[in-house]
Protein backbone atom coordinates (compact mmCIF):
# COMPACT_ATOMS: atom_id res chain seq x y z
CA UNK A 1 0.00 0.00 0.00
CA UNK A 2 2.92 2.28 1.12
CA UNK A 3 6.15 2.31 -0.28
CA UNK A 4 9.01 4.81 1.15
CA UNK A 5 12.56 4.62 -0.44
CA UNK A 6 14.95 6.51 1.20
CA UNK A 7 13.03 9.75 1.64
CA UNK A 8 14.03 12.76 2.59
CA UNK A 9 12.15 16.09 2.74
CA UNK A 10 14.12 19.63 3.26
CA UNK A 11 12.46 23.00 4.24
CA UNK A 12 16.01 24.97 3.45
CA UNK A 13 18.29 23.81 5.87
CA UNK A 14 15.89 22.21 8.11
CA UNK A 15 15.10 18.68 7.84
CA UNK A 16 11.28 17.49 7.72
CA UNK A 17 11.81 13.39 7.22
CA UNK A 18 15.13 11.93 7.05
CA UNK A 19 16.35 8.95 5.32
CA UNK A 20 12.78 7.01 5.92
CA UNK A 21 12.23 3.64 4.47
CA UNK A 22 8.71 2.27 4.95
CA UNK A 23 6.97 -0.51 3.38
CA UNK A 24 3.60 -1.27 4.67
CA UNK A 25 1.17 -3.76 3.69
CA UNK A 26 -2.71 -2.70 3.59
CA UNK A 27 -3.91 -2.53 7.48
CA UNK A 28 -4.08 -0.17 10.23
CA UNK A 29 -1.40 1.92 11.27
CA UNK A 30 -0.72 4.19 14.06
CA UNK A 31 1.67 7.17 13.41
CA UNK A 32 2.81 8.09 16.64
CA UNK A 33 5.76 10.69 17.69
CA UNK A 34 5.54 14.12 19.50
CA UNK A 35 5.03 17.47 18.25
CA UNK A 36 7.19 18.37 14.81
CA UNK A 37 8.39 15.01 14.85
CA UNK A 38 7.59 14.99 10.85
CA UNK A 39 4.50 13.16 11.09
CA UNK A 40 2.77 15.78 9.10
CA UNK A 41 5.23 16.02 6.77
CA UNK A 42 4.67 12.52 6.08
CA UNK A 43 1.65 13.00 5.72
CA UNK A 44 1.99 15.65 3.11
CA UNK A 45 4.54 13.57 1.08
CA UNK A 46 2.16 10.34 1.29
CA UNK A 47 -1.14 12.97 -0.50
CA UNK A 48 1.28 14.46 -3.05
CA UNK A 49 1.22 17.71 -1.53
CA UNK A 50 4.70 17.93 -1.01
CA UNK A 51 7.75 16.17 -3.22
CA UNK A 52 10.45 14.54 -1.25
CA UNK A 53 13.81 15.98 -1.86
CA UNK A 54 15.25 13.07 -2.22
CA UNK A 55 13.46 9.37 -2.62
CA UNK A 56 10.79 7.64 -3.96
CA UNK A 57 7.11 8.04 -2.38
CA UNK A 58 4.47 5.60 -3.59
CA UNK A 59 1.23 5.46 -2.74
CA UNK A 60 -0.96 2.05 -4.01
CA UNK A 61 2.39 1.78 -6.67
CA UNK A 62 1.88 5.32 -8.14
CA UNK A 63 3.62 8.60 -6.89
CA UNK A 64 0.88 10.54 -5.66
CA UNK A 65 2.37 14.48 -6.50
CA UNK A 66 2.23 13.58 -10.12
CA UNK A 67 -0.46 10.94 -10.33
CA UNK A 68 -3.04 13.51 -8.77
CA UNK A 69 -6.06 10.97 -9.89
CA UNK A 70 -4.75 8.44 -7.17
CA UNK A 71 -6.33 11.20 -4.74
CA UNK A 72 -9.23 9.28 -5.16
CA UNK A 73 -8.15 6.52 -3.71
CA UNK A 74 -6.94 8.39 -0.25
CA UNK A 75 -9.36 9.89 2.02
CA UNK A 76 -7.60 12.66 4.23
CA UNK A 77 -8.87 14.28 7.45
CA UNK A 78 -6.27 16.74 8.14
CA UNK A 79 -5.71 18.59 11.71
CA UNK A 80 -6.11 21.97 10.47
CA UNK A 81 -10.06 22.72 11.52
CA UNK A 82 -12.88 24.23 8.71
CA UNK A 83 -13.55 27.79 8.38
CA UNK A 84 -16.73 28.18 6.25
CA UNK A 85 -18.82 29.79 8.30
CA UNK A 86 -22.44 30.18 6.35
CA UNK A 87 -22.04 27.02 4.49
CA UNK A 88 -23.78 23.37 5.91
CA UNK A 89 -21.77 20.33 6.92
CA UNK A 90 -24.30 18.97 3.53
CA UNK A 91 -23.00 21.21 1.49
CA UNK A 92 -19.50 21.18 2.07
CA UNK A 93 -19.08 17.15 2.31
CA UNK A 94 -21.07 17.40 -0.91
CA UNK A 95 -18.80 19.69 -2.64
CA UNK A 96 -15.73 18.21 -1.88
CA UNK A 97 -16.67 14.52 -3.51
CA UNK A 98 -18.06 16.55 -6.40
CA UNK A 99 -14.72 17.50 -6.49
CA UNK A 100 -13.63 13.75 -6.96
CA UNK A 101 -15.68 13.98 -10.07
CA UNK A 102 -18.57 11.96 -8.66
CA UNK A 103 -22.28 12.96 -10.38
CA UNK A 104 -24.43 15.60 -8.18
CA UNK A 105 -26.98 13.19 -7.04
CA UNK A 106 -24.43 10.70 -6.30
CA UNK A 107 -21.86 13.19 -4.15
CA UNK A 108 -25.21 14.23 -2.34
CA UNK A 109 -26.45 10.64 -1.12
CA UNK A 110 -22.38 9.94 -0.89
CA UNK A 111 -21.98 12.97 1.58
CA UNK A 112 -25.35 12.00 3.66
CA UNK A 113 -24.65 8.36 3.65
CA UNK A 114 -21.10 9.66 5.41
CA UNK A 115 -22.53 12.40 7.63
CA UNK A 116 -24.70 9.87 9.04
CA UNK A 117 -21.95 7.66 9.80
CA UNK A 118 -20.55 10.19 12.02
CA UNK A 119 -23.86 11.06 13.38
CA UNK A 120 -24.40 14.56 12.28
CA UNK A 121 -27.41 13.50 10.60
CA UNK A 122 -29.76 15.79 12.62
CA UNK A 123 -27.37 18.71 12.15
CA UNK A 124 -25.63 18.93 8.09
CA UNK A 125 -27.90 21.15 7.52
CA UNK A 126 -27.20 24.07 9.53
CA UNK A 127 -24.02 26.45 9.03
CA UNK A 128 -20.84 25.10 10.20
CA UNK A 129 -20.49 27.89 11.87
CA UNK A 130 -22.69 27.10 14.60
CA UNK A 131 -21.22 23.83 15.20
CA UNK A 132 -18.50 22.88 18.73
CA UNK A 133 -15.47 21.64 17.68
CA UNK A 134 -16.27 17.97 17.79
CA UNK A 135 -19.24 18.44 15.28
CA UNK A 136 -16.48 20.42 13.44
CA UNK A 137 -14.12 17.03 13.70
CA UNK A 138 -16.75 14.56 12.93
CA UNK A 139 -17.91 16.36 9.74
CA UNK A 140 -13.91 16.96 8.52
CA UNK A 141 -13.87 12.83 8.51
CA UNK A 142 -17.30 12.87 6.70
CA UNK A 143 -15.24 14.53 4.05
CA UNK A 144 -12.70 11.85 4.54
CA UNK A 145 -15.02 8.85 4.22
CA UNK A 146 -17.13 9.75 2.16
CA UNK A 147 -16.01 8.68 -1.64
CA UNK A 148 -15.26 5.60 0.26
CA UNK A 149 -11.39 5.99 -0.08
CA UNK A 150 -8.89 2.79 0.33
CA UNK A 151 -7.11 4.39 2.35
CA UNK A 152 -8.04 6.93 5.44
CA UNK A 153 -5.40 9.09 6.54
CA UNK A 154 -6.28 11.14 9.93
CA UNK A 155 -3.43 13.59 11.22
CA UNK A 156 -4.48 14.20 15.33
CA UNK A 157 -7.93 13.58 14.74
CA UNK A 158 -8.81 13.84 18.64
CA UNK A 159 -7.57 17.64 18.68
CA UNK A 160 -10.23 19.28 21.03
CA UNK A 161 -12.12 16.65 21.62
CA UNK A 162 -14.26 16.55 24.70
CA UNK A 163 -14.33 13.03 26.56
CA UNK A 164 -17.21 11.69 24.47
CA UNK A 165 -16.06 12.94 21.65
CA UNK A 166 -13.46 10.78 21.44
CA UNK A 167 -15.13 7.70 22.85
CA UNK A 168 -17.14 8.22 19.87
CA UNK A 169 -14.53 8.72 17.51
CA UNK A 170 -12.61 5.49 18.94
CA UNK A 171 -15.27 3.82 18.31
CA UNK A 172 -16.08 5.07 14.23
CA UNK A 173 -12.61 4.40 13.92
CA UNK A 174 -12.51 0.82 15.28
CA UNK A 175 -15.61 -0.50 13.28
CA UNK A 176 -13.49 1.32 10.19
CA UNK A 177 -10.35 -0.70 10.58
CA UNK A 178 -12.52 -3.59 11.17
CA UNK A 179 -14.23 -3.28 7.97
CA UNK A 180 -10.79 -4.22 6.90
CA UNK A 181 -9.97 -0.67 5.36
CA UNK A 182 -6.51 0.73 5.64
CA UNK A 183 -6.21 3.18 7.86
CA UNK A 184 -2.55 5.61 9.06
CA UNK A 185 -3.98 7.67 12.29
CA UNK A 186 -1.24 10.00 13.40
CA UNK A 187 -1.38 11.25 17.14
CA UNK A 188 1.48 11.88 19.75
CA UNK A 189 -0.89 10.02 22.11
CA UNK A 190 0.17 6.31 22.13
CA UNK A 191 -3.65 5.25 24.05
CA UNK A 192 -5.52 7.12 21.69
CA UNK A 193 -3.65 4.73 18.65
CA UNK A 194 -3.52 1.24 20.90
CA UNK A 195 -7.52 1.68 21.13
CA UNK A 196 -7.58 1.72 17.34
CA UNK A 197 -4.87 -0.33 16.16
CA UNK A 198 -1.47 -2.58 17.67
CA UNK A 199 0.48 -1.91 14.38
CA UNK A 200 2.75 1.13 14.88
CA UNK A 201 5.38 3.83 13.07
CA UNK A 202 7.19 5.72 15.63
CA UNK A 203 8.90 8.94 14.21
CA UNK A 204 11.30 11.24 16.16
CA UNK A 205 13.09 13.93 14.36
CA UNK A 206 12.19 13.24 10.76
CA UNK A 207 13.33 9.51 11.31
CA UNK A 208 11.68 6.33 11.37
CA UNK A 209 12.55 4.87 14.47
CA UNK A 210 10.80 1.63 14.94
CA UNK A 211 7.73 0.41 12.79
CA UNK A 212 5.44 -3.45 13.65
CA UNK A 213 3.05 -3.90 16.41
CA UNK A 214 3.17 -3.36 19.98
CA UNK A 215 4.89 -6.76 20.61
CA UNK A 216 7.43 -6.15 17.97
CA UNK A 217 8.29 -3.00 19.09
CA UNK A 218 8.57 -4.31 22.59
CA UNK A 219 11.17 -6.67 21.36
CA UNK A 220 13.06 -3.96 19.84
CA UNK A 221 13.45 -2.43 23.09
CA UNK A 222 14.53 -5.38 25.26
CA UNK A 223 18.04 -4.69 24.59
CA UNK A 224 17.71 -1.27 25.38
CA UNK A 225 18.13 -0.12 28.79
CA UNK A 226 14.55 0.85 30.85
CA UNK A 227 14.73 3.79 33.27
CA UNK A 228 13.88 3.45 37.02
CA UNK A 229 14.10 6.48 39.26
CA UNK A 230 14.02 5.38 43.08
CA UNK A 231 13.66 7.94 46.27
CA UNK A 232 14.31 7.73 49.86
CA UNK A 233 17.57 8.45 52.26
CA UNK A 234 19.13 5.19 51.59
CA UNK A 235 19.37 5.04 47.72
CA UNK A 236 22.91 5.22 47.96
CA UNK A 237 23.26 2.21 49.68
CA UNK A 238 21.15 0.61 47.81
CA UNK A 239 23.63 1.84 44.73
CA UNK A 240 26.50 -0.07 46.08
CA UNK A 241 24.25 -3.30 46.11
CA UNK A 242 24.09 -2.43 42.29
CA UNK A 243 27.37 -1.74 40.73
CA UNK A 244 28.58 -4.63 39.20
CA UNK A 245 25.29 -6.41 38.32
CA UNK A 246 25.62 -7.12 34.56
CA UNK A 247 21.48 -6.08 34.08
CA UNK A 248 22.60 -2.90 34.93
CA UNK A 249 23.69 -0.98 32.58
CA UNK A 250 24.22 2.26 34.35
CA UNK A 251 23.57 4.28 38.16
CA UNK A 252 23.34 7.82 38.36
CA UNK A 253 22.88 9.32 42.51
CA UNK A 254 21.64 13.20 42.53
CA UNK A 255 23.84 15.38 44.63
CA UNK A 256 21.29 15.34 47.62
CA UNK A 257 21.92 11.54 47.97
CA UNK A 258 17.88 10.88 47.88
CA UNK A 259 17.13 10.02 44.20
CA UNK A 260 18.68 6.92 42.25
CA UNK A 261 17.84 6.80 38.57
CA UNK A 262 18.89 3.27 36.87
CA UNK A 263 19.38 2.24 33.00
CA UNK A 264 18.45 -1.57 33.59
CA UNK A 265 18.55 -3.75 30.61
CA UNK A 266 16.28 -6.40 32.47
CA UNK A 267 13.87 -4.56 35.06
CA UNK A 268 12.30 -7.31 36.11
CA UNK A 269 15.36 -8.54 37.78
CA UNK A 270 15.45 -5.38 40.11
CA UNK A 271 11.67 -5.85 40.82
CA UNK A 272 12.49 -9.54 41.97
CA UNK A 273 14.95 -8.61 44.42
CA UNK A 274 14.41 -4.78 45.82
CA UNK A 275 12.44 -6.14 48.42
CA UNK A 276 14.79 -9.08 49.69
CA UNK A 277 17.40 -5.53 49.97
CA UNK A 278 14.93 -3.60 51.40
CA UNK A 279 13.93 -6.09 54.29
CA UNK A 280 18.35 -7.43 54.52
CA UNK A 281 19.42 -4.11 54.51
CA UNK A 282 16.70 -2.31 56.58
CA UNK A 283 16.45 0.46 53.32
CA UNK A 284 14.19 3.34 53.44
CA UNK A 285 13.11 3.62 49.95
CA UNK A 286 9.98 5.99 49.43
CA UNK A 287 9.41 5.58 46.00
CA UNK A 288 10.12 3.61 43.13
CA UNK A 289 9.47 5.52 39.26
CA UNK A 290 9.38 3.14 36.26
CA UNK A 291 8.55 4.30 32.84
CA UNK A 292 5.00 4.42 32.15
CA UNK A 293 5.07 3.50 29.02
CA UNK A 294 4.47 6.84 27.54
CA UNK A 295 5.23 7.88 24.27
CA UNK A 296 7.90 10.21 25.55
CA UNK A 297 9.80 7.20 27.53
CA UNK A 298 8.90 4.70 24.44
CA UNK A 299 10.32 7.17 22.26
CA UNK A 300 13.65 8.35 24.66
CA UNK A 301 14.65 4.10 23.96
CA UNK A 302 13.84 3.81 20.55
CA UNK A 303 16.29 6.55 20.02
CA UNK A 304 18.86 5.27 22.30
CA UNK A 305 18.69 1.75 20.34
CA UNK A 306 18.80 4.03 17.07
CA UNK A 307 22.07 5.63 18.52
CA UNK A 308 23.21 2.37 18.70
CA UNK A 309 23.53 2.86 22.09
CA UNK A 310 21.07 -0.46 23.24
CA UNK A 311 23.82 -3.48 23.78
CA UNK B 1 -11.75 19.96 -17.28
CA UNK B 2 -15.25 19.44 -16.38
CA UNK B 3 -17.33 22.44 -17.07
CA UNK B 4 -20.35 21.05 -14.72
CA UNK B 5 -17.57 20.65 -12.30
CA UNK B 6 -16.72 24.38 -12.47
CA UNK B 7 -20.55 25.28 -12.16
CA UNK B 8 -20.18 23.83 -9.70
CA UNK B 9 -17.33 25.55 -8.08
CA UNK B 10 -18.78 28.98 -8.90
CA UNK B 11 -22.55 27.80 -6.97
CA UNK B 12 -20.60 26.94 -3.99
CA UNK B 13 -18.68 29.81 -3.58
CA UNK B 14 -21.43 32.03 -4.49
CA UNK B 15 -23.72 30.55 -1.70
CA UNK B 16 -20.63 31.33 0.64
CA UNK B 17 -20.09 34.80 -0.58
CA UNK B 18 -23.48 35.80 -0.06
CA UNK B 19 -23.00 37.99 3.23
CA UNK B 20 -23.94 41.09 4.15
CA UNK B 21 -20.46 42.71 4.30
CA UNK B 22 -20.30 41.31 0.66
CA UNK B 23 -23.93 42.58 -0.64
CA UNK B 24 -22.46 46.11 1.28
CA UNK B 25 -19.57 46.11 -1.14
CA UNK B 26 -21.39 45.12 -4.10
CA UNK B 27 -23.20 47.87 -3.44
CA UNK B 28 -20.55 50.53 -2.84
CA UNK B 29 -19.40 49.17 -6.37
CA UNK B 30 -22.20 50.16 -8.06
CA UNK B 31 -23.11 53.14 -6.21
CA UNK B 32 -19.73 54.59 -6.49
CA UNK B 33 -19.95 55.58 -10.22
CA UNK B 34 -23.57 55.88 -10.31
CA UNK B 35 -23.16 59.23 -8.11
CA UNK B 36 -20.61 61.14 -10.06
CA UNK B 37 -21.60 60.53 -13.01
CA UNK B 38 -25.45 61.72 -11.69
CA UNK B 39 -23.83 65.16 -10.25
CA UNK B 40 -21.84 65.41 -13.35
CA UNK B 41 -24.74 64.63 -15.48
CA UNK B 42 -27.01 67.27 -13.33
CA UNK B 43 -23.84 70.04 -13.45
CA UNK B 44 -23.28 69.88 -17.54
CA UNK B 45 -27.61 70.05 -17.86
CA UNK B 46 -26.64 73.20 -16.75
CA UNK B 47 -24.32 74.14 -19.36
CA UNK B 48 -24.98 75.00 -23.07
CA UNK B 49 -23.11 73.38 -26.12
CA UNK B 50 -20.93 71.38 -23.76
CA UNK B 51 -20.03 68.06 -25.24
CA UNK B 52 -22.15 65.98 -22.48
CA UNK B 53 -22.08 62.93 -24.65
CA UNK B 54 -18.10 62.68 -24.88
CA UNK B 55 -17.86 63.80 -21.44
CA UNK B 56 -19.57 61.75 -19.53
CA UNK B 57 -18.88 58.87 -21.87
CA UNK B 58 -15.62 59.30 -20.75
CA UNK B 59 -15.58 59.35 -17.49
CA UNK B 60 -18.24 56.52 -17.47
CA UNK B 61 -15.13 55.12 -19.26
CA UNK B 62 -12.69 56.02 -16.36
CA UNK B 63 -15.04 54.68 -13.62
CA UNK B 64 -16.37 51.74 -14.31
CA UNK B 65 -14.30 49.11 -16.44
CA UNK B 66 -11.06 50.89 -15.30
CA UNK B 67 -11.83 51.46 -11.57
CA UNK B 68 -15.25 49.46 -10.11
CA UNK B 69 -14.08 46.39 -11.99
CA UNK B 70 -10.42 46.44 -10.68
CA UNK B 71 -11.57 47.67 -7.05
CA UNK B 72 -13.94 44.76 -7.63
CA UNK B 73 -11.58 42.04 -8.88
CA UNK B 74 -9.02 42.94 -6.26
CA UNK B 75 -11.23 41.74 -4.03
CA UNK B 76 -12.60 38.77 -5.00
CA UNK B 77 -10.00 37.47 -7.51
CA UNK B 78 -6.73 38.61 -5.46
CA UNK B 79 -7.34 36.54 -2.34
CA UNK B 80 -9.16 34.25 -4.06
CA UNK B 81 -6.36 30.80 -3.28
CA UNK B 82 -4.59 32.74 -0.76
CA UNK B 83 -7.27 32.78 1.65
CA UNK B 84 -8.18 29.02 1.31
CA UNK B 85 -4.08 28.83 1.90
CA UNK B 86 -4.12 31.26 5.05
CA UNK B 87 -7.19 29.48 6.34
CA UNK B 88 -5.98 26.10 5.55
CA UNK B 89 -8.85 24.60 3.85
CA UNK B 90 -7.19 24.88 0.39
CA UNK B 91 -5.44 21.14 1.93
CA UNK B 92 -8.89 19.65 1.66
CA UNK B 93 -9.84 21.31 -2.10
CA UNK B 94 -5.79 19.79 -3.30
CA UNK B 95 -6.59 16.80 -1.65
CA UNK B 96 -9.46 16.14 -4.79
CA UNK B 97 -8.50 14.83 -7.68
CA UNK B 98 -10.50 17.39 -9.60
CA UNK B 99 -9.15 19.87 -7.08
CA UNK B 100 -6.35 22.44 -8.38
CA UNK B 101 -7.40 23.36 -11.77
CA UNK B 102 -11.34 23.03 -11.35
CA UNK B 103 -11.29 25.18 -8.32
CA UNK B 104 -9.36 28.10 -9.46
CA UNK B 105 -11.00 27.85 -12.60
CA UNK B 106 -14.54 28.26 -10.77
CA UNK B 107 -13.12 31.02 -8.59
CA UNK B 108 -11.81 33.26 -10.89
CA UNK B 109 -15.20 33.16 -12.99
CA UNK B 110 -16.89 33.57 -9.49
CA UNK B 111 -14.75 36.72 -9.59
CA UNK B 112 -15.65 37.82 -13.03
CA UNK B 113 -19.49 36.99 -12.14
CA UNK B 114 -19.72 38.90 -9.26
CA UNK B 115 -17.67 42.11 -10.23
CA UNK B 116 -19.61 41.73 -14.00
CA UNK B 117 -22.84 41.90 -12.26
CA UNK B 118 -21.67 45.09 -9.79
CA UNK B 119 -20.22 46.83 -13.45
CA UNK B 120 -23.20 46.10 -15.37
CA UNK B 121 -25.86 47.46 -13.12
CA UNK B 122 -23.50 50.72 -12.69
CA UNK B 123 -23.01 50.85 -16.36
CA UNK B 124 -27.07 50.19 -16.81
CA UNK B 125 -28.09 53.17 -14.16
CA UNK B 126 -24.78 55.58 -15.33
CA UNK B 127 -25.92 55.31 -19.42
CA UNK B 128 -29.69 56.00 -17.64
CA UNK B 129 -28.63 58.98 -15.69
CA UNK B 130 -26.43 60.79 -18.80
CA UNK B 131 -29.10 59.46 -21.41
CA UNK B 132 -26.46 59.85 -24.43
CA UNK B 133 -28.14 60.26 -28.23
CA UNK B 134 -27.64 56.52 -28.86
CA UNK B 135 -28.21 55.22 -25.48
CA UNK B 136 -28.27 51.23 -26.48
CA UNK B 137 -24.98 51.79 -28.64
CA UNK B 138 -22.94 53.53 -25.56
CA UNK B 139 -24.81 50.54 -22.70
CA UNK B 140 -23.45 47.94 -25.38
CA UNK B 141 -19.86 49.43 -26.16
CA UNK B 142 -19.74 50.07 -22.13
CA UNK B 143 -21.17 46.71 -21.16
CA UNK B 144 -18.89 44.92 -23.73
CA UNK B 145 -15.63 46.75 -22.16
CA UNK B 146 -16.61 45.92 -18.85
CA UNK B 147 -16.74 42.27 -19.72
CA UNK B 148 -13.27 42.49 -21.28
CA UNK B 149 -12.14 44.94 -18.45
CA UNK B 150 -13.28 41.79 -15.69
CA UNK B 151 -11.83 38.65 -17.46
CA UNK B 152 -8.59 40.14 -18.01
CA UNK B 153 -7.80 42.12 -14.58
CA UNK B 154 -9.67 38.63 -12.71
CA UNK B 155 -6.71 36.70 -14.74
CA UNK B 156 -3.89 38.81 -13.63
CA UNK B 157 -5.21 39.02 -10.15
CA UNK B 158 -5.20 35.77 -10.16
CA UNK B 159 -1.96 35.61 -11.01
CA UNK B 160 -0.50 37.64 -8.88
CA UNK B 161 -2.55 36.01 -5.86
CA UNK B 162 -0.73 32.81 -6.71
CA UNK B 163 2.71 34.41 -7.02
CA UNK B 164 2.93 36.50 -4.21
CA UNK B 165 1.06 34.37 -1.67
CA UNK B 166 2.46 36.68 1.04
CA UNK B 167 1.69 40.57 0.69
CA UNK B 168 -0.76 39.77 -2.10
CA UNK B 169 -3.20 42.84 -1.54
CA UNK B 170 -0.44 45.18 -1.35
CA UNK B 171 1.08 43.78 -4.67
CA UNK B 172 -1.41 43.85 -6.41
CA UNK B 173 -2.41 47.14 -5.20
CA UNK B 174 0.63 48.33 -6.02
CA UNK B 175 0.93 46.82 -9.74
CA UNK B 176 -2.22 48.34 -10.67
CA UNK B 177 -0.89 51.76 -9.52
CA UNK B 178 2.21 51.46 -10.95
CA UNK B 179 1.36 49.53 -13.90
CA UNK B 180 -2.57 50.14 -14.53
CA UNK B 181 -2.60 53.62 -13.62
CA UNK B 182 1.08 54.73 -14.10
CA UNK B 183 3.12 52.84 -17.04
CA UNK B 184 -0.09 52.57 -19.21
CA UNK B 185 0.20 56.42 -19.65
CA UNK B 186 3.79 56.26 -21.01
CA UNK B 187 3.74 56.29 -24.23
CA UNK B 188 6.40 53.48 -25.14
CA UNK B 189 6.00 50.28 -25.85
CA UNK B 190 5.38 49.23 -22.35
CA UNK B 191 1.94 50.85 -22.06
CA UNK B 192 0.85 48.54 -24.91
CA UNK B 193 1.49 45.59 -22.46
CA UNK B 194 -1.28 46.97 -19.73
CA UNK B 195 -5.31 46.23 -19.73
CA UNK B 196 -5.93 49.25 -19.67
CA UNK B 197 -4.97 50.62 -22.55
CA UNK B 198 -6.32 47.91 -24.76
CA UNK B 199 -9.88 49.05 -22.98
CA UNK B 200 -9.04 52.64 -24.12
CA UNK B 201 -8.36 51.72 -27.73
CA UNK B 202 -11.25 49.75 -27.70
CA UNK B 203 -13.48 53.06 -26.45
CA UNK B 204 -12.17 54.68 -29.22
CA UNK B 205 -12.58 52.81 -31.65
CA UNK B 206 -15.92 51.85 -31.27
CA UNK B 207 -16.93 55.41 -30.46
CA UNK B 208 -15.09 57.00 -32.80
CA UNK B 209 -14.10 60.13 -31.23
CA UNK B 210 -11.64 61.91 -32.97
CA UNK B 211 -11.51 64.78 -30.77
CA UNK B 212 -10.20 62.59 -27.92
CA UNK B 213 -8.07 60.61 -30.56
CA UNK B 214 -6.29 63.24 -31.99
CA UNK B 215 -4.35 65.22 -28.89
CA UNK B 216 -3.71 62.13 -27.17
CA UNK B 217 -3.20 58.87 -29.86
CA UNK B 218 -0.24 57.54 -28.06
CA UNK B 219 -3.02 57.10 -25.17
CA UNK B 220 -5.68 56.00 -26.53
CA UNK B 221 -3.47 53.88 -29.44
CA UNK B 222 -3.62 53.60 -33.27
CA UNK B 223 -3.93 49.99 -33.40
CA UNK B 224 -7.54 48.43 -35.02
CA UNK B 225 -10.14 46.80 -32.72
CA UNK B 226 -8.91 43.32 -33.92
CA UNK B 227 -5.74 44.32 -32.75
CA UNK B 228 -6.97 44.80 -29.32
CA UNK B 229 -8.61 42.10 -28.71
CA UNK B 230 -6.63 39.58 -29.61
CA UNK B 231 -4.08 41.49 -27.11
CA UNK B 232 -6.63 41.09 -24.33
CA UNK B 233 -7.41 37.32 -25.19
CA UNK B 234 -4.21 36.48 -25.02
CA UNK B 235 -3.15 38.18 -22.45
CA UNK B 236 -5.65 36.68 -20.29
CA UNK B 237 -4.89 33.59 -22.11
CA UNK B 238 -1.75 33.34 -20.96
CA UNK B 239 -2.53 34.03 -17.24
CA UNK B 240 -4.45 31.94 -16.81
CA UNK B 241 -2.26 29.32 -18.20
CA UNK B 242 0.49 30.00 -15.83
CA UNK B 243 -1.80 29.93 -13.01
CA UNK B 244 -3.01 26.90 -13.52
CA UNK B 245 0.34 25.94 -14.40
CA UNK B 246 1.33 27.73 -11.09
CA UNK B 247 -0.84 25.79 -9.04
CA UNK B 248 0.05 22.39 -10.57
CA UNK B 249 3.70 22.94 -9.31
CA UNK B 250 3.24 24.71 -6.11
CA UNK B 251 3.52 22.72 -3.05
CA UNK B 252 0.73 23.27 -0.70
CA UNK B 253 1.33 21.31 2.52
CA UNK B 254 -1.02 21.49 5.59
CA UNK B 255 0.67 23.73 8.22
CA UNK B 256 0.14 21.89 11.35
CA UNK B 257 3.15 21.34 13.70
CA UNK B 258 3.61 17.65 13.85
Amino acid sequence: MIELKRVSRLYGKVIGVNDLNVKLAAGAYGLVGPNGSGKTTLINLLTGQLRPTLGSVRVFGEDPWHQRDMLRRIGLCPASDVLYPNVSASEWVQYQVRLHGFSLAESRERAHTALDRVDMTDRMHRPMGSYSLGMRQRTKIAQAIAHDPDLLILDEPYNGLDPVGRYQMTEMLVQYAEEGRSLLFASHVLHEIEAITSSFMLIHGGRLLASGTAAEIDMILADTPREVTLHGEDVTRLASRLIGLDWVDSISLNKQGNQLTLALLDPQELYRQLAGWIASDGLRIDRLQAETGELTAVLDSLLQHHRGEAR
Amino acid sequence: MNGMLVFDVIRFELTRSLTVSRMMVWGALVAFPVTLVGILANRLALVEDAPKDQILGTVMFILIPEIVCLLGLLLWATPAIATEIEGQTWIYLAMRRSGRGVVAIGKYLTAVLWTLSAALAATTICVALSWPEDLVFMWLVLSGLVTLSCFAHAALYLFIGLMFRKRTMVTAVGFTLIVEFGLTFVPALANKLTVNYRLRGLFQNWLEWDTLKTPAEAVYGSEPVSTHLMALAIYTTLLLGLSLWKLRVSEFPNQQDG
